[in-house]
């Protein structure tokens, strides 16, 4: 299992598009992955679930990963927060 | 003999729509807890199973053919149905607790439409009637009845709310009007009408009155009003003013087409007032040459966001649409009481921290906008122009000015192109900048008057306050003075203007600031044929002597009568 605290960048916080960037690309892991936040732990490839957080520019939010590929979904997850979730 | 039913509403989206009723059902009051036998379980899971694949495949295709907003919402429905924890849920609903496929699903989305509807976040409470609507198509699919399936070409629909992926739906089922019982002007549902010409009337109290499907029903997308059961001689009434919107369309299409001048051959230049992604077809459909003013404070508040790279997808698909014409940016025009994070109110917003004096406290929020408009310019040569909202005094141009060089700078370290003579103009709209229009002048590349606020801010009015709107005067002959004060201060420095405000889309009041000498009109497509049909008919010296006479009036009455006997 691996684990690492990030920071939502993007103003708008995990609205709608994010929340979907977020999931879309969690999907593609085989590892199992959980948003710790405030108490509240979601599946991070659950868009309902992430939505739901409500997650504002600013908030913390611990990301965990367990699987075959969990270092590599991890460095790729981190780098969606990192790059704002920004399209190509 | 059944009685004719007349509702009134709110004006949505204009034409007119003659069909028969077809009420969308509401499903909340048939699905109750109902249990099932250990048998049966097999029958709801594969019940349930079926109906995410096909509303997951309808809104494949429905995405189909859909950018920006559009796509991003059914983008977002898509994920929703693919939610492992939502499936999950409802399946545990089927097989531990026993329940039947409709239910568990009704169950499990209310409960996420529950957490939805008392969040704190706005944008997280606007996404519930997506949910309700996924819920309700969802079950009917379990059900296997179909929103289209019954919805006959032609239908007038009656709604309480309706999602913008079932606004898509009913529109291609070439629906001839929507009634509903709740939305705002702004809702998506609305621009979608507006943008895809279904007459659309909102808030309408329908449900105290009892009525059928397939009753006969006239919808007046102009007036607002919702006729069920109509006269004979009403139904005569409305099917001729339909045929004459019919020909004035036809009409339209060829004013569209002509060039813009005048009867004694003057050019002039309309432009259109964009902010939502859907209006984009109009621009070229209406027969704009570009666009004049884009508001920008949709990309905020709607929270696509307003990083480099969102506005800049944003952008480019506005100046795809405009043709080789040009597109005028106006920065974030918003009052500092709409940001998330600063919750202070302030007494008077409209003359508080808004526009340009929010933006030069808030760096990070302008670098973003100027970084992302001077990309573009780049991208797009000669075509891009950038406009400043509330300006007050020249000091804040100064200011705005080093802004844009300290931009211009990082843009020049990491070797981005971009054009370094992009114009920069000012709204007037403040008296304080008309009346030193000619000063301002020297400083900056056009001008854009928006009459709306100068009118309120001149008159001291608020726009908003019924009490005093009678007292909301734009043809006020003090507008017509600053009007006149900014077009000669933008001569004196050979600089262009526009009237980006109602005023423009107004034809008689277009052919007095023609008469000013103001050659570029901005206004929301809509009104482009007519104003063009005006100004075209018309010579430059006749729209003069109006200006002429408007200048001269006491009073805005007298203006009102000036401009209702022009042309006629």
């Amino acid at each position: 299992m691996v684990k690492k605290t990030v920071t939502v960048k993007n103003e708008a916080g995990l609205h709608a598009r994010p929340s979907s960037v977020l999931v879309k690309t969690a999907s593609k892991f085989n590892s199992d992955f959980y948003i710790s936040m405030y108490g509240y732990k979601v599946n991070g490839k659950s868009i309902l679930g992430v939505m739901t957080l409500a997650a504002e520019c600013g908030a913390e939010m611990e990301l965990i990963f367990e699987g075959d590929d969990e270092q590599e979904a991890l460095t790729t997850i981190s780098e969606l927060f990192e790059n704002k979730f920004e399209r190509n | 003999m059944v009685d004719r039913i007349e509702f009134e509403g709110v004006p949505a989206s204009g034409g007119i729509g003659i069909g028969k009723t077809h009420i969308l059902e509401e499903r909340q009051d048939d699905i109750s807890p109902e249990k099932i036998q250990e048998e049966e379980i097999q029958f709801h899971v594969d019940k349930c199973n079926r109906a995410f694949r096909k509303i997951k495949e309808e809104f494949i295709k429905l995405k189909d053919g859909t950018d920006g907003e559009v796509a991003d919402i059914i983008d977002a429905q898509i994920e929703s149905l693919k939610d492992p924890e939502l499936y999950k849920k409802i399946l545990e609903k089927i097989e531990s607790e026993r329940y039947e496929a409709e239910y568990a699903i009704y169950s499990t989305l209310n409960e996420y439409i529950h957490i939805m509807e008392n969040a704190d976040a706005e944008w997280l409470n606007e996404r519930t009637i997506d949910l309700m609507a996924i819920r309700d198509q969802l079950i009917d699919a379990a059900r296997n009845r179909e929103l289209g399936g019954q919805l006959e070409p032609g239908s007038v629909v009656f709604a309480t709310n309706v999602s913008p992926t079932t606004m898509i739906e009913l529109s291609r089922n070439s629906i001839a009007a929507l009634v509903m019982q709740k939305g705002g002007l702004t809702t998506h549902a609305v621009i979608l009408a507006q943008s895809l010409d279904i007459p659309c009337v909102i808030g309408v109290e329908w449900k105290i009155r009892r009525f059928k499907n397939s009753e006969e029903v006239i919808v007046d997308g102009e007036q607002g009003l919702v006729v069920v059961r109509p006269l004979d001689s009403e139904k005569k009434k409305y099917q001729k003013r339909r045929k004459e919107k019919e020909e004035e369309a036809v009409k339209f299409l060829q004013v569209v087409k002509k060039p813009s001048e005048t009867a004694c051959g003057k050019k002039f230049k309309l432009q259109a007032n964009v902010e939502f992604l859907e209006e984009l077809p109009r621009v070229k459909t209406h027969g704009a040459d570009g666009v004049g003013l884009l508001r920008t404070e949709t990309i905020l508040f709607q929270k696509t966001g307003f990083d480099v790279a969102s506005q800049l997808d944003f952008y480019r698909k506005v100046v795809d649409a405009s043709g080789d014409s040009d597109v005028t940016i106006r920065l974030f025009d918003a009052g500092g009481d709409k940001l998330l994070d600063d919750s202070e109110t302030e007494a008077n917003p409209f003359l508080g921290w808004r526009g340009i004096r929010m933006l030069l406290d808030k760096s990070e929020l302008l670098n973003n906008q100027l970084e992302a408009i001077y990309k573009l310019s780049g991208e797009f040569k000669n075509r891009i122009k950038l406009l400043v909202p509330m300006v007050s005094c020249v000091s804040e141009v100064y200011r705005l000015k080093e802004k844009i060089n300290e931009v211009k700078e990082k843009l020049n370290k990491e070797d981005v192109e971009f054009d370094p003579n992009l114009p920069v103009g000012v709204m007037i709209e403040v008296p304080s900048v008309a009346i030193m229009a000619d000063k301002i002048a020297k400083e900056v590349d056009f001008f854009s008057i928006g009459t709306n606020d100068l009118t309120q801010y001149t008159l001291a009015v608020d726009r908003g306050n019924e009490k005093i709107s009678s007292l909301y005067q734009p043809y006020h002959p003090a507008i017509w003075k600053l009007i006149q004060m900014t077009a000669g201060g933008a001569k004196k420095s050979g600089i262009p203007v526009t009237v980006c405000g109602e005023m423009a889309s107004k034809p008689k009041a277009a052919a007095c600031l023609l008469g000013l000498g103001i050659e570029n009109l901005s206004m929301t497509t809509g009104a482009l044929p007519v104003v063009k049909s005006l100004l075209c008919s018309q010579s430059l010296k006749d729209m003069r002597k109006l200006s002429g006479q408007v200048l001269d009036a006491n009073s805005p009455e007298e203006v009102i009568a000036l401009m209702d006997s022009f042309g006629e």
